[in-house]
């Protein structure tokens, strides 16, 4: 059973992140705004993330720790977070990603991702059905950006993601700045890859930045500590252009904030990209 | 063997599978059988700088005592070490470049400051010190009045 696509507003949206809440409180007017689900807790919101609904702005619980592609089930006290952070902040739709982020006791601070395999659907599969039904709202699912593959691969990354959303019902979260990242570490055209991904079930967008590091020459890192590349920039051009009505999409920054004029300008050009209103008051 | 069974077995595989490529990830271990070792090693080395970068927030004086160098010294005490959270992944850092003389004035005082307040063992969650504590619930009552 197909959940609708989200109700997010279209426009441009940002990641709301505590050193950055003075700037979006005073000077950008967003579309939405995403928060993430384990730095928040549903009774007592951060003030500034309080502020954003009482302006009207839709906040999306963005979960980064229920690890749905581990093979254990998932753990019901954080699902129960992301659906009190959805209650709590009125949410049209939360999400999560396709990846495991633990294994045999041990954390790994960051996303990794699973064998494109039929194995791996079942898991998958099993724990958003169990993360769903604990959810009064959509849950959107966002495939990562990862630096190597598993050797045992049998499906493509845009069959694997068009399987799992039939299976589930879920709706995409589509990052082409990971899109972007996969395709040039595998050595793929951007634009053919993004062509294959199941358009029709964006919920929302993100963009982030990225660059190579001077170890590893050639390969690119998601980092969201950087400017976003003109070409993910190109990329979301054309993901406008396959789509019926341009998607709302935001902005992931993670680090090393630079000056307001700089966000405030990648804001700009994210709109012009995606054919939104200017977000910059 | 029914198709449940088979099942299980497949996520069993899957499950060692995946704590084999953590570890290696994280803590030192072998890469497993397959993968291309040089974007394991890519992806090892990008973990440890995300660490480092977490580090920093939790530890500015130390990160900014080491400069353009943060990352290098970080790797340099932790990479092979699981995280530990970025409070005691930088503690292991600042008391390594204390023991070595290497803290500057600035996280020299940052590491003072939190080795009088919390105890901290090197192995597990750091504890507020009794002390500490006591005067900090005084300072809460005081300031209810």
């Amino acid at each position: 059973m197909a959940e609708t696509a989200a109700p997010l507003p279209a426009g441009v949206g940002i990641g709301w992140r505590p050193e950055i809440a003075g700037w979006v409180a005073g000077r950008i007017a967003p579309a939405f705004c995403e928060v993430i689900a384990e730095s928040i807790a549903p009774a007592a919101t951060p003030r500034g993330v309080v502020e954003l609904r009482e302006r009207g702005i839709p906040v999306v619980p963005h979960g980064v720790r229920l690890s749905l592609g581990s093979t254990e089930p998932v753990e019901d006290r954080r699902v129960a977070h992301l659906a009190a952070c959805a209650a709590a902040l009125q949410a049209p739709l939360v999400s999560e990603h396709v990846a495991f982020v633990r294994a045999g006791g041990r954390e790994v601070g960051h996303l990794l991702p699973v064998p494109r395999t039929r194995e791996a659907l079942n898991v998958l599969t099993g724990n958003i059905r169990r993360t769903q039904a604990e959810l009064d709202v959509p849950l959107a699912l966002e495939p990562i950006a990862a630096l190597f593959d598993w050797p045992d691969d049998e499906y493509t990354e845009p069959d694997f993601l068009t399987a799992l959303l039939e299976r589930t019902g879920a709706v995409l979260l589509l990052d082409v700045a990971n899109v972007y990242a996969n395709a040039v570490n595998r050595g793929q055209d951007p634009e053919a890859v993004l062509d294959r991904f199941p358009l029709e079930r964006v919920a929302y967008v993100h963009v982030a930045g990225g660059a190579e590091h001077p170890d590893d020459p050639g390969l690119y890192h998601d980092t969201h500590t950087h400017p976003v590349p003109s070409a993910v920039l190109g990329l979301v051009e054309l993901l406008v252009e396959r789509t019926a009505a341009a998607p709302p999409i935001m902005l992931e920054r993670d680090g090393r904030y630079p000056p307001a004029a700089e966000l405030e300008a990648e804001l700009d050009a994210i709109a012009v990209a995606a054919g939104h209103l200017a977000v910059v008051r | 063997m029914t198709p449940e069974s088979s099942g299980a077995a497949e996520r069993s595989g899957l499950a060692a599978r995946q704590a084999e490529l953590v570890a290696a990830l994280i803590a030192g271990g072998a890469a497993p059988p397959g993968f291309d070792a040089a974007r394991l090693d890519a992806a090892r080395r990008a973990l440890v700088r995300k660490r480092a970068d977490e580090a920093a927030k939790a530890w500015p004086l130390l990160a900014a005592s080491c400069g353009a160098d943060w990352q290098r010294a970080f790797a340099a005490h932790r990479a092979g070490h699981e995280p530990v959270g970025a409070l005691r992944d930088g503690w292991d850092v600042a008391r390594a470049l204390h023991r070595r003389g290497e803290l500057n004035s600035g996280a020299a005082a940052e590491l003072a400051e939190r080795e009088s307040a919390f105890r901290y063992d090197g192995q597990g969650a750091p504890h507020p010190r009794r002390g500490v504590r006591f005067r900090r619930s005084v300072a809460k009552l005081l300031a209810r009045r």
